[in-house]
């Protein structure tokens, strides 16, 4: 350490940030902690202390803990799926040229248009009367199918949405870890008779893993937090089929106006994604290590 | 940390956990505090010369303060500033402005069904002894049938009527007429021209348009225009629920019966494709609010111009007289966070007085109904209706089915909905949803009052 690093510095300099996480971050997380455990309504918070109560309604609630594993499904399917068509749009383009260039800036598209716009215009696709798959498939002598009509259809529709609008995402990140991969490892694999596939699989796909498990993370929280377009496409609907806790909490707080309950609700679903989250990285931690 | 930092990580944990607790007794703090603003003192005259009132609306009614913003300004010299919301977010939007002590508006548009909502949540004012004050008012000319229901709460009046809506039903006379039916009276004759229709159509149009979305606005409108016509109520004269009954029952039954028949698929059918669906000729029949006639009329909009006609909502079981439901329909009320309360509850009285209720009757984008029986018996009213005057009548003179207006009324109307989507999606009988929501109605309320 050199003289220079010890000077001592004025504790007023960590006064700022301290501020700043506790406005921003303390103050919410222990005011929703707050309307956990009290009876308050959007209008009248903090009424009084209601202990664990909020919570056991929450889980004796079939409309929240199904949306509850209906949002680890949707989380769980879109990561996949995106994952999947990101690294393979981004092996191709990879593989075509250096730069992403028109094709990789018209990829990105879906990514910068807005969810609640993206909403919309499925819900104007799918749309029974007058939508354009409606048209098609009454063209085909299949009228009157919507797919937004059973609870597979709209949940399936639903991930196809999101990976409509994420997988240029997963595909861009994963892309920029393809360029990190070095040519001397493809030349060796080359060299020792490794085809186009085998090389993807053993070499290039092992070395950007690190960076895959954290598109699997983000992914996997993005995925939970999705709302918009449940809230424009399907409103949760038919019954429950699409209800994600993000969804049900707003209902509960914003429809109901039981806020002490959605509260609950929230603790409970963080606390699910925070368990969810860990397992992918608690691999990404072991793969680090091992790297190591 | 370095040993030659004077912040322990003990101080950083301190300080962080005193300036969390700061922040967080605040609204601690604000909620025992109550509201700052002054009460409105019934009997002041304000001067309303260059005072601007804020109004929070309900979007389709917005167009409303339009027609009575000029004949407002050059009575009293008052400006007007109008923010329109959708529905679905009108008590959300005035509790939060009030709760978080923003005070944006001035007067609450309100649906009816939130007024104990917002009473209970001090979010509008008791307008009790403003009205007491003001004869001129003239409360025996509104409407008996919605009077107390939009306005009344606790034994107190909480704002006055200002869109007295009702469902009434359209049907496309030009498929009528192709398939040989007429007008239904009773809603098992409109699910047998709904299949009917449906059937021999085969996709290029349906017998019925359903629109089912859980919302209790939309999916809560199917079911209580059939609740209305078994004779049914939501509610006894002690609130305790009425769900469970075979009226009830019976209600839920014929609206799943419907669904088969419908535009596909009711549950994912809102506003935004119910109404095109009408207007574009592929739904033979759509139960709707009155107003709903002037877009029908209107070639710009409507390909079923001249090929639509209205009735009365039909009738089921023992009962043989037209009813209908008292679906939406709003009120206005004075925010307990405005700072110009004697103003504000001044423009309420204006715009709910007779002649501000014609005015925004003749305009067939104002979204209004009438709320008085002056303006619901008028020449004027009726020359601007045709064709639908009389159903319209009918149904606002009656005796139209109100809807809770309990404050855990959103919480139980959504639990309704919630049971009835199950019901439709073939996931339960009509009898389980409804005892279903009878019990949870019954916890909710029993809590309440406990």
């Amino acid at each position: 350490m050199t003289a220079r690093s010890a000077v001592r510095v004025p504790g007023a300099l960590a006064v700022p940030p301290v501020a700043f996480l506790a406005v921003f971050a303390a103050y919410p997380l222990v005011y929703v902690i707050g309307l956990a455990f009290t009876d308050s309504t959007l209008a009248r918070p903090l009424q009084r202390w209601t202990g664990f109560d909020n919570f056991r309604t929450a889980l004796e609630s079939q409309s929240f803990t199904g949306s509850l594993w209906r949002s680890v499904l949707f989380a769980v399917l879109a990561a996949a799926v995106q994952l999947v068509l990101g690294t393979a749009l981004a092996l191709l383009l990879r593989a075509r040229a250096r730069r992403p260039g028109l094709l990789g800036t018209l990829l990105l598209l879906p990514l910068v248009t807005p969810p609640v716009m993206v909403g919309v215009a499925w819900k104007l696709l799918l749309a029974p009367v007058g939508g354009a798959l409606g048209g098609v498939l009454h063209a085909l002598g299949l009228p009157g199918v919507n797919p937004l009509g059973s609870a597979t259809g709209a949940f399936v529709t639903l991930v196809v949405i999101d990976s409509w609008q994420w997988t240029p995402f997963v595909m861009l990140l994963v892309y920029a870890a393809l360029l990190g991969v070095p040519d001397d490892l493809r030349e060796a694999a080359a060299l020792d008779g490794a085809g186009r596939w085998r090389t993807v699989r053993s070499v290039v796909l092992p070395y950007i893993e690190p960076t895959l498990l954290s598109v699997v993370l983000l992914k996997l929280v993005i995925g939970f937090k999705v709302f918009d377009i449940v809230y424009v496409v399907t409103a949760g609907g038919p019954g429950f089929s699409t209800t994600t806790s993000t969804y049900d909490i707003q209902r509960t707080a914003l429809q109901e106006f039981d806020v002490g309950g959605a509260a609950a609700a929230t603790v409970l679903f963080s606390l699910l994604i925070g368990l969810v989250t860990s397992l992918v990285a608690v691999r990404r931690k072991r793969h680090e290590e091992v790297a190591v | 940390m370095s040993p030659s930092s004077p912040l322990s990580r003990r101080t950083l944990l301190r300080a962080s956990a005193g300036a969390a607790a700061l922040t967080a007794a605040g609204p601690l703090l604000t909620a025992c505090g109550g509201s700052a603003s002054a009460a409105l003192d019934p009997t002041a005259k304000p001067d309303l010369d260059g005072v601007t009132l804020k109004i929070l609306a309900n979007q389709p009614n917005a167009l409303s303060f339009e027609y009575l913003r000029r004949p407002f300004e050059e009575a009293t010299g008052a400006k007007l500033k109008v923010t329109p919301v959708p529905y679905d977010k009108l008590t959300a939007k005035a509790v939060l402005d009030v709760q978080s002590g923003a005070g944006q508006f001035d007067v609450f548009m309100y649906w009816y069904a939130a007024v104990g909502t917002l009473a209970e949540g001090g979010v509008i004012e008791d307008l009790t002894a403003y009205i007491k004050a003001h004869k001129d008012i003239e409360e025996s000319d509104f409407l008996p049938s919605l009077y107390d229901t939009y306005t009344r709460y606790d034994g107190k009046r909480w704002g006055l009527p200002y869109d007295g809506d009702t469902h009434i039903l359209f049907y496309n006379t030009e498929i009528f007429e192709r398939h040989k039916v007429e007008a239904p009276r009773t809603w098992d004759e409109y699910n047998d021209i709904a299949a009917k229709i449906t059937k021999d159509a085969r996709g290029r149009y349906y017998g019925t348009i359903i629109e089912a979305q859980q919302v209790p606005v939309i999916l809560g409108c199917d079911f209580a225009n059939r609740l209305a016509g078994y004779g049914g109520s939501f509610l006894d004269a002690s609130d305790a629920p009425t769900l469970d009954t075979p009226e009830a029952i019976a209600a839920a039954q014929v609206l799943f019966d419907a669904a088969p028949h419908a535009l596909p698929t009711p549950l994912q059918i809102g506003f935004d494709q119910a109404l095109p669906a009408f207007l574009d000729g592929k739904g033979a029949m759509l139960d709707f609010w009155t107003d709903f006639a002037k877009r029908a009329q209107d070639p710009k909009q409507s390909k079923v111009v001249d090929k639509w006609a209205v009735t009365t909502l039909p009738v089921g079981g023992d009962n043989t007289e037209p009813r209908t439901s008292l679906d939406a329909g709003f009120g206005l009320a004075v925010s307990t966070a405005s700072k110009q309360k004697e103003a504000a509850a001044a423009f309420v009285k204006w715009a709910t007085a007779a002649r501000q209720n014609l005015l925004v009757l003749a305009q067939p984008d104002a979204g209004a109904d009438p709320v008085r029986t002056s303006t619901l018996n008028s020449a004027a009213f009726r020359k601007n209706s045709p064709g639908s005057y009389e159903v319209v009548r009918t149904g606002l003179a009656g005796d139209p089915l109100p809807w809770p207006t309990v404050p855990k009324a959103p919480e139980l109307l959504q639990t309704l909905v919630d049971e009835l989507a199950l019901g439709l999606q073939g996931k339960q009988s009509a009898k389980t949803a409804l005892a279903n929501t009878q019990r949870a109605w019954a916890k909710e309320l029993k809590g309440a009052s406990g």
